[in-house]
């Protein structure tokens, strides 16, 4: 087995999400079993591979779906893909969001722009699951309307029973009454049990630390905080040497990392 | 030392003579690295069948280069577009390596961890691990830049040779430290001696004699707390753009280290077959951490710098339970900045001072 090697994989259809977002639906060669939160290196043979978590439900494992958006040389490649076309997978790598602390919690999760996507796969998860956890609030926020992703599903996902969704974008724009303003703003009046909630919070870096920032004030414990961080994961074993965060190797240790394991950590969060 | 030759059945001598037939054998069977006396030090370089007959040189430290991109080469193919051709130039021929030192085992030791041992096989340093044969020597000539004794190790091997040789009056006491060694041994037959205590003693004397040398000039390095305690301390203190002024991010030390195994994968397609490279990588380059859409979390030189310390003895023994640095001193050698680590640790450990806490939180 090597570990290097991809295994092949057919798009078999290309959702465009926003003008910088695409998903793409994958049918590897095999089942992929994955846990929301853990991700895969998506390539293309030739060309380069970047890391992705898988936007669809964990509970397909013969067909998954990456949300992408086009930021660098690997990403402008797979924008360029059609269905038919052939990437190569390796994964899934890491620990995935840690679900056995949601059990009868609130679960406040905190999105901004492509971060959605991650998140996701989590609230598939979540929404199958609502027998053990008691409520599932989603705060999501893009700069601007066009770049709201998933924006299809959000009124079907506020209808679901113990559900709540807000949506916000960063400044005013033409057309859009909706609610103005960052993601952090959403947090300041929220109507949770907080001595039984948890929050698991995917976006920018920046938006991150606010985001952490504003859930402490509310007095979310560092225990009961989870961030999906970014940084540069290539071989997807904690061994090729970039994607640390202090101790930690975010491809095995992470992606999603409790707060509590990283605040004491210098520049951990930019 | 109670290391007495008559009691130790794989504790041998041989003549010179002796060493130039094996190596005149191994060069002929498999690619034979060996020491090369250059202007700087020894080198490692390939001998061709017919040039081991003359006298192998002896190097009494470790050479130049390290031995790690024998087995982790510096740029590898290590996996191709179709599965089933994937396993296609992954046999690397056969390498033995004479003059091997303490330390360079040490280092392969850690590697061994890395990239075979544990979740993850690198598939051409597992391929070429398994055909290779190691021939270490007990250093006799340490470099000044020397300290494996400052990480508890010795100048001489203890674990992970083949065969081991220490000279002596006549020849060498020849250690036999494994099946592959043995079978080596068997072939030589009457090229081998048992050892008698006098040489083993006389070996043990040379070792001691060198330890006490590599830890004599390594005194004025010595820090009160492990190393990994200085670090920690200083995670938030301005005391890296000091020690990292004169630092023009050559990268020399990580490809000179025998430990240092970043790598970044990079696609490409050279012939029109899509192949997947392994590239060496080093931590202290500005791209090293560079994300999608060019964020870097390291972005100054500073942060980088002391990220290289403190993976080596903080987060890789953590990571790993051992400490990614043999003190083999090559980084010494080869900084154009002039840095020492030893001369780092210690200013990490002595000029702490709180006035120099750059965030107080
Ligand atoms: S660091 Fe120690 S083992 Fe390595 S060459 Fe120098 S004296 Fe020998
Ligand atoms: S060898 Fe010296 S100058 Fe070059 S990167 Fe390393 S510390 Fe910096």
């Amino acid at each position: 087995m090597n570990d290097l090697q991809p295994m092949r994989a057919r798009v078999e259809d290309v959702q465009v999400e926003t003008p910088t977002i695409r998903t793409f639906v994958l049918r590897p060669e095999r089942p992929v079993p994955f846990r929301a939160g853990q991700f895969v290196q998506l390539g293309i043979p030739g060309i380069g591979e970047a890391p992705f978590t898988p936007s669809s439900s964990p509970a397909v494992a013969e067909r998954l779906e990456t949300t992408v958006l086009r930021t660098g040389f690997v990403t402008n490649a797979l924008h360029a893909l059609e269905p038919g076309a052939e990437v190569g997978l390796r994964g899934p790598f890491g620990k995935g969001y840690p679900i056995d602390h949601f059990r009868d919690r609130e679960v406040l999760v905190v999105g901004g722009g492509v971060g959605l996507a991650p998140l996701r796969a989590l609230l598939y998860h979540l929404f199958s699951a609502m027998h053990w956890v008691r409520r599932v609030v989603i705060r999501y926020g893009a700069r601007n309307p066009a770049e709201l992703c998933f924006r299809r599903q959000y009124a079907e996902w506020a209808a679901l029973e113990r559900v709540d969704f807000l949506e916000t974008i960063d400044r005013p724009a033409a057309g859009w009454n909706g609610r103005v303003g960052l993601v952090t703003t959403l947090l300041d009046d929220l109507d949770i049990d907080i001595p039984n909630a948890c929050a698991v919070s995917c976006g920018p870096e920046v938006m991150l630390k606010f985001v952490t920032y504003k859930l402490l004030d509310i007095g979310l414990p560092p225990e009961r905080i989870f961030l999906s961080m970014n940084r540069n994961m290539s071989c997807g074993m904690g061994i090729c040497g970039r994607c640390n965060v202090g101790p930690f190797f975010l491809c095995k240790d992470g992606p999603d990392m409790c707060y509590a394991d990283i605040k004491d950590i210098p520049y951990a969060l930019g | 030392m109670g290391v007495a030759g008559e009691q130790c059945g794989d504790v041998l001598f041989m003549e010179p003579g002796g060493l130039r037939d094996l190596l005149r054998g191994l060069a002929g069977e498999s690619a034979l690295l060996s020491p090369t006396r250059t202007e700087h030090g020894f080198d490692l370089i390939r001998v061709e069948p017919g040039e081991a007959a003359v006298d192998p040189p002896w190097n009494g430290a470790r050479t130049i280069p390290p031995l790690k991109g024998l087995w982790f080469r510096p740029a590898a193919v290590v996996a191709r577009s179709t599965p089933e051709t994937s396993g296609a130039g992954l046999d690397p021929a056969p390498i033995a390596v004479y003059g091997a030192r303490a330390c360079d085992l040490q280092g392969l030791a850690i590697l061994d961890r890395v990239l075979r041992d544990h979740v993850f096989r690198e598939p051409v340093y597992c391929a070429s691990r398994e055909r290779n044969l190691i021939i270490s020597g007990d250093c006799t000539e340490p470099a000044e830049s020397c300290f494996c004794t400052l990480l508890g190790g010795l100048p001489h091997p203890t674990a992970g040779f083949d065969l081991n040789l220490a000279p002596v009056s006549g020849g060498y006491v020849v250690e036999v430290g494994s099946a592959r060694g043995r079978a080596l041994v068997g072939q030589h037959t009457g090229r081998f001696a048992p050892a008698s205590s006098e040489q083993v003693e006389e070996r043990d004397r040379a070792r001691q004699q060198v330890e006490e040398r590599v830890r004599r000039q390594n005194e004025r390095f010595a820090t009160r707390e492990p190393f990994e305690r200085a670090i920690e301390k200083n995670l938030k203190t301005r005391i890296w753009g000091e020690v990292a002024a004169t630092c023009v991010e050559c990268g020399a030390c990580n490809l000179a280290c025998p430990t240092c195994h970043c790598f970044q994968l990079q696609d490409a397609a050279p012939s029109g077959a899509p192949l997947r490279f392994s590239l060496w990588d080093s931590c202290i380059s500005a791209g090293h951490a560079r994300m999608a859409g060019g964020g870097t979390p390291r972005l100054q030189l500073t942060e980088r710098f002391k990220n290289h310390y403190y993976h080596k003895f903080v987060s890789f023994p953590r990571n790993w339970g051992v400490t990614a640095c043999t003190g083999c001193g090559r980084c010494i050698d080869v900084c154009p900045g002039r840095i020492d680590k030893r001369s780092v640790l210690l200013q990490l450990e002595t000029r702490w001072i709180p006035s120099e806490v750059a965030e107080v939180e």
